[in-house]
């Protein structure tokens, strides 16, 4: 049997109010490639950090390295032969491929850096791994597959004993999957132990000896490869318990607000939907599906180059989001403090911006902008003494009601949500879904984007599955489970 | 149980309620410290009528320059050319008039025309390229002082009077109470026109909420339905009207165009807009800060003229008041925060303690 390199036993690691992780089991071998599978939020990015040292785990559990027990920090996981190679890419863009990999660890003699031993040690990795890099090259000008193997090249370099992948794949074209997935089986048949992280379970039967499966922060169970396909182990992934879901009214539907056809640009391919008054339309798929893309070429923010889009059955087109809000959309986004709101202005100049291109005149009136402020503050229950405060000062929650302030003073008529929930606490959610219903009820009609499952489970009258920029699943209201949702977006369920 | 909601920002530091509290707690610190000198003195030089008419004769142009970089700056943008450009302006109007027979109106009206004109082009670079503001307009300066060099071959253009209506006293005849003629020329009243314009403007229209929701954050504008390009642009445009106006003011109190004349101008003016609490970042601050910042670095030139400190202290008084005034907003600010975060304890505590009664 392969020695084991790396085991961690009983990690949790808790945030303020959060357990993000609860008694994670989890073993690596050299020459070992272990997946961990989960959905978003499953908790394999803290995992990861916290393998490469980044959080520490609470006190009741420990990590051993090579049989002894260690406490890990970005210096000591280093020095171990922890290397971590993040979804970002982590490399000097006007620096050679040399200079990238030896990084603040040139080899010198005498202060003097020592370049042909460098390159040559660059040279005989990438020679190893088949690639037709040179060391000389300029890594800002390798496509981001390439640059990946530039970071595996520099953990062959300097002989790492671990490389945890996350998400390598993001963004890659099918021969970079290909090339990519070659090079991890070179750089294990080194011996070198593998924690690889990826959304797409095709990977993860390719070249997967084991699979470690995460809900919700909660370890799952440790699989062999062989032992499992991919049904079983989406049914893990998935299966939480009622609780987590929310029960919600259902509203007649009504006309047909928008239609969307063969839409194409941004990364989005070719989608076509309708969205009807009273219904919640979900938007379900991973992160870097192209759901947040879609929704920004729907408001204008992004260049259309083909497709249509009717609002009321009328044709529209949208030079930007100007047009987009004279034609009754509302863009709830899902970095409000980026994207959404002014967080040094007060609540009321927030609550009326998005309105001007509506109103006609073109002054001002405080006393009166300070009212319609006050007013939604009112009857949304901002938790703010009134809509002077600035919108910095308050909490996400109450933030978030401030950006629906703004697009419920514009008269909308469909509304896109883009993570309507996201870091809002569980009372304030209660409260956002209780918005989110009366707006049905008014026969307002909504598109959610969500990562969070239980959310698109329970909110959605339909659900639409995107993966790669492309809708590669459409889900009633009775067929809408995690199951089938999750076989769209990371199997290889197709319609 | 009914819980009652936690209001956020209800305390402040008197620095963070007001954007004005700032220059304005300086100014009047200055005008009190002055105050104690010249009544230990037994004598007022700095507090007379025709001193403070002075200050404002003094600094009109600044102040004008002042009012087109606050709409500037609050839009997010910055422009470090209004010095050479002022100096252009002038030189062009005295060319004109002196060696090409303009007449006067049409000669200034071209000169404004011009700062108009490469204001927008140096906007339209920012605006449209999302280029750094900065690094542009740094190029514009160089290049309008090379430009301004060339009209007038390095030398200067001396003028005959022909601006001199600009200076009309406004109220021929008024005395001070100490005897002496005051006088009140009719550009002062032109800069204080042009501030309550400015300051209603940004205060009361669509147009000035906007230019303050791109200072802010210009992605929540674009998907608020504001045209973030063109208002970026316009803030350019406004600022090359008040630079070429500037411009004519300035040729009219000197007589004469010559290079220095506006020459490190925009040192001055990005003084005055930022102790008056516009911020670098963009989106905060108004007109009527501006005009106090103004105002008082006016004051403290002026001030210490009349105490006759010699002028190579002055600037380092004037820095380190600067430095000193910026400083201690920011800390005022933190201690506020720091006395926030303290009640916010306080009020956790007491709940604890409260519920832990109902128990």
């Amino acid at each position: 049997m392969a020695e084991e390199i790396l085991k961690l036993s009983n990690i949790s690691k808790t945030f303020p109010g959060v357990k993000a992780l609860n008694g994670i089991q989890f073993s690596l071998n050299a020459g070992e490639v272990h997946c961990i599978c989960g959905e978003n939020g499953a908790g394999k990015s803290t995992l990861i950090k916290i393998i490469s040292g980044a959080y520490q785990p609470d006190v009741d559990g420990a990590i051993y390295f090579e049989g002894k027990q260690v406490k890990l920090d970005p210096f000591s996981a280093m020095n171990l032969g922890i290397q971590t190679i993040y979804q970002e890419h982590n490399v000097f863009e006007t620096l050679s491929i040399t200079e990238n990999i030896f990084a603040g660890m040139e080899i010198t003699k005498g202060g003097v850096m020592q370049k042909q031993e460098m390159e040559q040690k660059t040279r005989d990795v990438l020679e190893y791994l088949h690639s037709d890099l040179k060391p000389d090259q300029i890594v800002g000008e390798l496509s981001s597959g390439e640059q990946k193997i530039v970071e595996i090249a520099k953990a062959l370099v300097f002989d790492r004993k671990v490389i945890i992948l996350d998400e390598p794949t993001a963004s890659f074209s099918a021969s970079e999957i290909d090339n990519l997935l070659e090079i991890v089986h070179k750089v294990k048949a080194r011996g070198m132990g593998i924690v690889y992280i990826s959304h797409h379970l095709d990977e993860v039967f390719r070249i997967a000896d084991k699979i470690t499966v995460l809900r919700d922060g909660q370890y799952i169970k440790t699989i062999g490869v062989d032992e499992t396909d991919e049904p079983h182990l989406i049914r893990d992934m998935v299966g939480r318990d009622a609780s987590a879901f929310y029960s919600r009214e259902f509203y007649p539907k009504g006309e047909t607000v928008l239609e969307v056809r063969n839409l194409t640009g941004n990364g989005v391919k070719n989608v076509s939907f309708k969205v009807n008054r009273g219904e919640i339309v979900g938007f379900a798929g991973m992160v870097g599906s192209g759901r947040s893309e879609l929704m920004t070429l729907l408001f204008g923010g992004a260049e259309k180059l083909t497709g249509e889009v009717r609002v009321l059955g009328k044709k529209v087109h949208y030079r930007n989001p100007s047009d987009a809000i004279k034609n009754k959309m509302c863009y709830i986004t899902e970095d409000r403090q980026h994207t959404g709101l002014f967080l040094i202005h007060t609540i009321a100049r927030n609550t009326l911006i998005a309105n001007m291109v509506n109103t006609k005149g073109s002054f001002i009136n405080p006393k009166q902008e300070m009212e319609v402020g006050n007013d939604f503050v009112k009857k949304l229950g901002t938790k703010a003494k009134d809509a002077s405060v600035l919108a910095g000062n308050l909490s996400g929650g109450n933030q978030q009601k401030v950006v629906l302030a703004k697009w419920f003073n514009t008269d909308g008529e469909i509304f896109i949500f883009d993570e309507p929930t996201r870091g809002i606490d569980v009372g304030a959610k209660q409260e956002i879904y209780q918005i989110m219903m009366d707006l049905l009820k008014q026969g307002k009609a909504i598109i959610m984007v969500s990562s969070d499952m239980p959310e698109v489970v329970s909110m959605s009258d339909r659900v639409m599955v995107m993966k790669n920029g492309e809708l590669v699943g459409e889900l009633n209201r009775d067929e809408v489970s995690e199951e089938n949702i999750l076989e769209y977006s990371i199997g290889g369920k197709k319609i | 149980m009914k819980q009652e909601p936690a209001v956020s920002g209800k305390k402040s530091s008197i620095f963070r309620r007001s954007d004005l509290a700032m220059v304005l707690t300086i100014l009047i610190g200055f005008v009190a410290v002055m105050f104690v000198i010249e009544l230990a003195g037994g004598q007022f030089k700095f507090f007379t009528a025709n001193n403070w008419l002075n200050i404002l004769m003094q600094n009109a142009v600044v102040g004008i320059m002042a009012m087109g970089m606050t709409v500037v700056m609050i839009a997010g943008g910055i422009d470090l050319s209004v010095g050479y450009l002022a100096s252009l302006g002038g030189i062009f109007i005295a060319k004109g008039v002196v060696d090409w027979g303009i007449p006067i109106v049409p000669a200034v009206i071209l000169g404004i025309l011009i700062c108009v004109g490469l204001e927008a082009m140096l906007g339209a670079i920012i605006a449209r390229l999302e280029v750094e503001p900065f690094i542009i307009t740094l190029g514009g300066s160089i290049a309008f002082r090379g430009i301004a060099l060339l009209m007038c071959q390095s030398r200067e253009v001396v003028m005959s009077g022909q601006l001199e209506g600009f200076k009309t006293n406004l109220i021929e005849g008024a005395k001070a109470p100490d005897g002496l003629s005051m006088t009140l020329p009719i550009y002062v009243v032109i800069f204080i026109v042009i501030a309550v314009i400015v300051w209603w403007v940004l205060k009361y229209t669509k147009y000035g909420r906007r230019i303050y929701a791109v200072g802010a954050n210009p992605s929540a504008a674009y998907l608020a339905g504001i045209n973030v390009k063109n208002i970026k642009l316009s803030s350019y445009i406004i600022n090359g009207l008040l630079v070429g106006l500037a411009s004519v003011l300035l040729l009219s109190r000197v007589g004469t165009a010559i290079i220095t004349n506006g020459e490190r101008m925009e040192i001055d003016v990005i003084a005055a807009v930022v102790i008056g609490g516009v911020a670098m970042s963009g989106g905060k601050g108004n007109a009527m800060g501006t005009f106090l910042g103004v105002i008082l670095l006016g004051a403290i030139t002026n001030g210490m003229t009349v105490l006759k400190l010699q002028s190579e202290w002055q600037f380092v008084a004037k820095g380190a008041i600067i430095i000193a005034a910026v400083a201690a907003g920011a800390i005022s600010s933190r201690i506020a925060a720091r006395g926030e975060i303290r009640q916010q304890k306080q009020e956790a505590l007491a709940e604890q303690a409260a519920t832990a009664e109902d128990k």
